[in-house]
């Protein structure tokens, strides 16, 4: 390889080195963070640069800062000059554009100064609990028709300067949120992560020498470009195309559509959501950033999950979208609720490119459920907010069942039962999973999942951020979909169907019941092992009913 | 008199007797006999006293580790278990927490749960989260469901309703109905197990414990039994995860406490090594031929966390079962002698795939075929062929050589010994990521510290290790090899209880603090008394957080002069923790406390001295060794273990060896052996880079 000032043993330390770094910086922020984003949901990013900007590692947390966290050094360096920066200094900024696709992620870059040069930066984006605008929390969908209603912009500024916040651009930050407290001191642990990455990216250089980690990261670029274009030869050439939808943004309006077409041109991949609706009026558009992220997740999927990120791996990779489209809107598109469709960028690729990668590619996903329910709390006179999140069951796969109730592409833990009713005024009738929901087939789609949530204050607002309520999750090779998701306000009462978006007052004893779309299956039923319809009749994931009437099997209780 | 201990492994049972008075020990290993555990046993304690000349009812006290729980679990082999659950809440266990365990996996898999949908039944009956009722248990429903399920064959019975932990009175009620009815199944509780909030985490400890319950009551009645009938009357003690000794009987009511024993354990040893050494502040390194496991002593206490998972898929936290018990802090990681080495991108990896013990590394000739990091210590000349396990088996070195150049050192195009020497540091550096975790992000600072090492391999990686994370002493104690029975000798009964209560640490909860203290005394009770001590302190421990943050700490409540909680001293105490831990602390923010708890225990005892065995053999040899900073192969002086004198000095770089263990010592470091026998080394110039 050109770049031999390093042995291969010193080469496979400093990877490793780098990759630890931003471990650890991860686990810092984590830790010591507020949102519930971040420690709950890992919606936080790492990255170490060169000092031209370049990616040389990203820690593996959520998938949605892949798209954003390359290019976040070379966006910053546009305003701030190389020779502006001092140790110690942290620039921030939020703007979906220039950030990840929507305000709450703030990005705080540092630069790394080894024996009095600049040799890099380091950078971690966190997910703030709130950054003002029309609702809290920031994500409001429907209602929210400019970036403009979603809070405090930050275009890039320079937030620390030498080690101290700036109270002054701090005092404009604070105003405009929420919860200051909280943000300050999330801003606190983005600082801390950055200064332990600094220190820690020194004692790398100070190991291996500012020539050795830059002949390095050339070798490290080189050969993950080349593994990736290896990897990406592997996929036969040609256009792949498909196409589902999400739920209209607004009650009674058109389904979103939801299309790609993924071009393989030897060792290198284009995905385009060109042919995808426009911008919508509604705060779920997908900046450039966002699409890119979920579809580069999804590449690795269908190449090598464990593909270290950096600015190697991801040359041979575009992800384009036509200029006011859905997934590449204008200024000021809303964007706040964006994490609504990230499972369906995932989902239209995996379509894609299944017929070609039969093993890799699973039925869609019961989707997600994103609740919020805010009001005052009777018990205590205070303001609460009943924030949920819901996961049913995967697709089915080429070699098993879809795995019953799991985060898709998304990846969070839900919130207890107990935890939420002992903090808010609501009350869980029922957690489980929908019979006869999974998508039949050889192998059958997991199941969705009811979650019945009874209001016990007075007066609620609820806003809903749901989906497949239109359209169900699609099965593969003969396989059906998975069942539709809906959402029912008060199902043993007088049932009113809600939009998957719906936003609207509450009152006590109302009972708002989830119904997320069950996984959709793989091959065809005919093939399903009659087994395996006996062991889902006794779990009860299928009833004898719908044994028969699915998979032809009669089952006698 | 004597005591025996042992500590029943996966691959071999060790053994120890100590003789009560004068301190002197004799260490066996055998064979661990899985379908009969008790076999292994007695053919241990039997050849020890044979070698010994001591008759069985010298014995006054056996202690042991054992790890028929764990295997229960991880071999999904526990007995058929029912799951009662309240109403509309049948899922909780398998949809569990739902996050997955490595974000950009898809193709995952939730781990297997212990018991199948279908062993899950509802109950009616909804206790709300303030204690209330608001509908009451269906007994007429209950007895059907209870009527089908003994018809069904289940032995065992795990009962987990919704905010039990506030209010029992429905789980009480259908113990008592399963009782009358003279049922023998087994019962679990979860507001007896585990009395604390969040039903799945409660859930899941509760289905294991019931799960388990029948076979280590089946075990631990077998055992008591044999060593009866071999004449040993002594009262037979199990260490728990928390390292506590206990009773068979308590570890029959509450199996769950045992899962983590021998690991434990070894824990123990190495704080009792820190006290013969004066050190405050200990890291335990135990590297054995699959994993590394590392904890941490503070002013010889080992840190505890109030939750374990057990049965963790590639050692990812979230990939396994969750248990609400008190256990020793390990954090286990996938580098261990048998780890094999490999290439990525033409670049060196090491592990987590191990060659394991079958068919192992390239050396031990029993077919293994990929290099190793045994390999690699092999052909750097750390370890002496002739002399492995004590010289009971012979290494291949020169095919462990072969393998190397082969898989590595072609490939990259580097030397065999460049390749060993890279597989010996990224093994290191695997391990270096692991210390960190363990020392600097969890607010211990590695200068302060001093790391025991112990395990087959710990002792040749230890140093090395320690000089990169900046820890300045290592200690390799006598009997490294059987670690964990030696750890026995010094545990001391202890019994932890928890319950959940969030309250906000200020001056208007007093009444409420006492009243949980007071609850946690309460579910003690019995158990002390079933333990017949009456040396045994109460200490009382809470799980806080700032107001909004999402994970707590453990810190001890603060007891006044009038047996009161001293809610100010505790929030000191927190204070000081979390600025430990995170470098600053929010000042005057609301402080949250979660989960209570109760620890009833003494301090531990201090190790009787180990007699330095003095022999007159003075053997120094020397071979080949790689030490890079000497310019690669030099002759190294190689010392055997058993001819150092107290307080001799060791130069690096050297090599010391004994049957179980070597100790590499790089140049710039310096051993000595202690009074107390112990090899200890001292690293010069102190630390690396450091915190």
């Amino acid at each position: 390889m050109a770049h031999s000032a390093l042995d291969p043993i010193a080469l496979s330390l400093l990877w490793g080195s780098f990759v630890s770094v931003t471990d650890e910086m991860g686990s810092t922020l984590r830790k010591t963070a507020f949102s519930q984003a971040v420690r709950e949901a890992d919606d936080f990013s790492t990255g170490i640069f060169d000092r031209q900007g370049r990616l040389i590692a990203q820690g593996n947390f959520t998938p949605g800062h892949l798209g954003a966290m390359p290019y976040v050094v070379r966006t910053v360096i546009d305003y701030y000059p190389l020779e502006t920066f001092k140790p110690g200094d942290g620039v921030l900024l939020n703007d979906s554009a220039m950030g990840s696709g929507h305000f709450p992620d703030f990005f705080l870059v540092s630069p790394v100064f080894f024996e009095g040069e600049l040799v890099g930066f380091v950078c971690n984006i966190a997910h703030q609990i709130d950054v003002g605008g029309a609702a809290p929390g920031s994500q409001k969908v429907i209602g929210v028709t400019e970036a403009y209603q979603e809070g405090i912009r930050i275009l890039p500024v320079k937030v620390i300067v030498e080690g101290e916040f700036d109270q002054q651009i701090m005092r404009l930050i604070c105003a405009n949120v929420r919860m200051p407290e909280h943000v300050r001191g999330d801003l606190s642990a983005q600082r801390n992560a950055n200064h332990l990455g600094v220190l820690r990216v020194q004692a790398i250089f100070d190991k291996f020498g500012v020539e050795g980690v830059a002949a390095g990261i050339e070798e490290i670029f080189d050969r993950s470009e080349a593994k990736m274009r290896a990897l990406i030869r592997e996929i036969p050439n040609g256009v792949y195309s498909f196409e589902d939808c999400l739920d209209s943004y607004e009650i009674g309006g058109e389904p979103i559509r939801v299309a790609v077409d993924v071009t393989i041109i030897d060792d290198e991949v284009v995905v385009d959501f060109s042919r995808s609706s426009d911008q919508v009026p509604a705060a779920i558009n997908a900046y450039q950033n966002f699409t890119r992220a979920h579809a580069m997740f999804a590449v690795r999927a269908f190449t090598d999950p464990f593909m270290p990120q950096n600015d190697g791996s991801i040359r041979p990779v575009a992800v384009i979208g036509r200029q006011g489209s859905f997934f590449n809107p204008v200024f000021p598109a809303p964007s706040g609720g964006r994490a609504a469709i990230q499972v369906r960028i995932f989902e239209v690729i995996n379509g894609a490119l299944a017929p070609l990668l039969k093993d890799k590619a699973m039925g869609g996903f019961s989707h997600w459920s994103n609740p919020i329910i805010g009001g005052i709390d009777e018990r205590t006179g205070h303001a609460f907010i009943y924030y949920d999140l819901v996961f049913a069951g995967f697709g089915a796969r080429a070699y098993a069942d879809g795995v019953e109730g799991l985060a898709p592409v998304i990846n969070c833990a839900n919130i207890p039962v107990e935890v939420h009713e002992t903090y808010n005024p609501i009350k869980i009738n029922r957690l489980e999973l929908i019979q006869d929901s999974g998508g039949a087939g050889k192998f059958r789609g997991g199941c969705g999942l009811r979650k019945d949530i009874e209001i016990r204050t007075a007066e609620v607002q609820l806003s809903l951020l749901g989906d497949r309520h239109a359209r169900a999750p699609y099965g593969l090779f003969g396989a059906e979909s998975g069942a539709l998701a809906a959402s029912i306000l008060n199902p043993d009462g007088e049932a009113i169907a809600l939009h998957s978006k719906q936003t609207c007052t509450l009152k006590r004893g109302d009972v708002l019941s989830l119904r997320l779309a069950g996984g959709g299956g793989y091959g065809p039923v005919t093939e399903r092992d009659p087994a395996a319809v006996r062991r889902d009749v006794s779990d009860g994931f299928v009833s004898p009913e719908a044994a028969l009437r699915r998979y032809g099997i009669r089952i006698d209780s | 008199m004597y005591r025996v201990t042992f500590d029943i492994g996966g691959t071999f049972t060790d053994f120890v007797l100590e003789h009560a008075d004068t301190g002197e020990r004799r260490f066996a290993k055998v064979l661990s006999t899985h379908h009969e555990p008790s076999k292994a046993v007695l053919q241990g304690i039997r050849t020890l006293l044979d070698e010994a000349g001591i008759e069985a009812g010298q014995v006054e006290a056996v202690l042991h580790a054992t790890t028929v729980a764990t295997n229960a679990i991880i071999e999904r082999k526990g007995s058929r278990t029912a799951l009662l659950t309240t109403r509309g809440f049948r899922d909780v266990l398998l949809l569990g927490r739902q996050k997955r365990y490595e974000t950009f996996d898809l193709h995952l898999d939730k781990p297997k749960p212990l018991i199948a949908r279908r062993d899950i039944h509802e109950v009616s009956e909804r206790v709300l989260f303030d204690g209330s009722v608001e509908q009451p248990l269906d007994i007429a429903e209950l007895d059907t469901l209870l009527e089908a399920l003994q018809a069904a064959g289940y032995l065992s019975v795990a009962v987990c309703l919704l905010h039990a932990y506030v209010n029992p009175v429905h789980e009480r009620a259908i113990a008592r109905r399963i009782a009358e009815r003279g049922s023998k199944m087994s019962v679990t509780l979860s507001s007896v197990i585990s009395p604390r909030i969040r039903e799945y985490e409660r859930t899941s400890t509760t289905v294991a414990d019931a799960y388990i319950k029948p076979i280590v009551r089946r075990y631990v009645d077998e055992l008591g039994a044999k060593l009866r009938d071999a004449g040993i009357a002594a009262p037979l003690a199990i260490i728990q995860s928390n390292g506590g000794l206990i009773t068979p009987q308590l570890a029959i009511d509450k199996p769950i406490n045992i899962v983590e024993s021998g690991p434990a354990a070894g824990v123990l040893m190495c704080a009792a090594i820190g006290k013969q050494e004066d050190a405050d502040h200990v890291l335990s390194f135990d590297m054995g031929g699959t994993t590394a496991k590392l904890g941490a002593i503070e002013r010889g206490e080992p840190a505890i966390l109030s939750t374990f998972e057990v049965d963790q898929l590639r050692y990812k936290p979230g990939s396994g079962l969750p248990l609400n018990i008190s256990a020793i802090e390990l954090l286990e990681i996938g580098a261990g002698g048998g780890s094999i080495a490999h290439l990525d991108m033409g670049l060196l990896k090491i592990g987590p795939e191990s060659a394991g013990s079958s068919p192992g590394p390239i050396c031990y000739g029993n077919g293994g075929e990929l290099p190793t990091v045994t390999d690699a210590n092999l052909t750097l000349g750390y370890l002496d062929p002739g002399f492995f396990n004590g010289g009971a088996m012979a290494l291949q070195d020169q095919r462990a050589a072969e393998g190397i150049r082969r898989h590595i050192a072609k490939p990259l195009g580097v030397g065999v010994e460049q390749a060993a020497w890279g597989i010996h540091t990224l093994a290191n550096a695997n391990m270096e990521r692991a210390t960190r975790i363990v020392s600097v992000e969890r607010g211990r600072d590695p200068r302060q510290y001093t790391m025991v090492a112990f395990g087959g391999a710990g002792p040749l990686h230890a140093v090395r290790l320690a000089m990169a994370v900046g820890i300045p002493r290592v200690i390799v104690p006598v009997g490294a090899g059987v670690g964990s029975a030696i750890g026995l000798l010094v545990a001391e009964p202890r019994l932890d209880y928890s319950i959940s209560k969030p309250l906000i640490l200020a001056d208007g909860v007093r009444e409420a603090v006492a009243a949980l203290l007071e609850n946690l005394r309460a579910q003690a009770v019995d158990d002390i008394r079933k333990l017949a001590r009456a040396d045994l302190e109460h200490r009382y421990f809470v799980n806080a957080r700032y107001l909004g943050q999402g994970s707590e700490l453990r810190v001890a409540v603060a007891i006044s002069a009038d047996s009161a909680a001293d809610l100010a001293a505790t929030r000191r105490n927190f204070a000081a923790a979390y600025r430990r831990t995170y470098g600053y602390d929010e000042g005057d923010a609301p402080v949250e406390a979660t989960d209570w708890h109760l620890t009833v225990t003494r301090d531990g005892r201090t190790a009787a001295r180990a007699q330095a065995q003095l022999r007159t053999e003075s053997i120094v040899h020397g071979r080949r060794a790689y030490f890079p900073e000497s310019g690669g192969y030099i002759d190294t002086p190689v010392f055997r273990r058993s001819a150092l004198r107290t307080g001799q000095r060791v130069e690096g770089p050297a090599i010391i060896e004994e049957a179980e263990s070597t100790t590499v010592l790089p140049p710039g470091t310096t051993a000595a052996l202690s009074t107390a026998g112990n090899l200890v080394i001292e690293i010069l110039g102190g630390a690396g880079d450091g915190a």
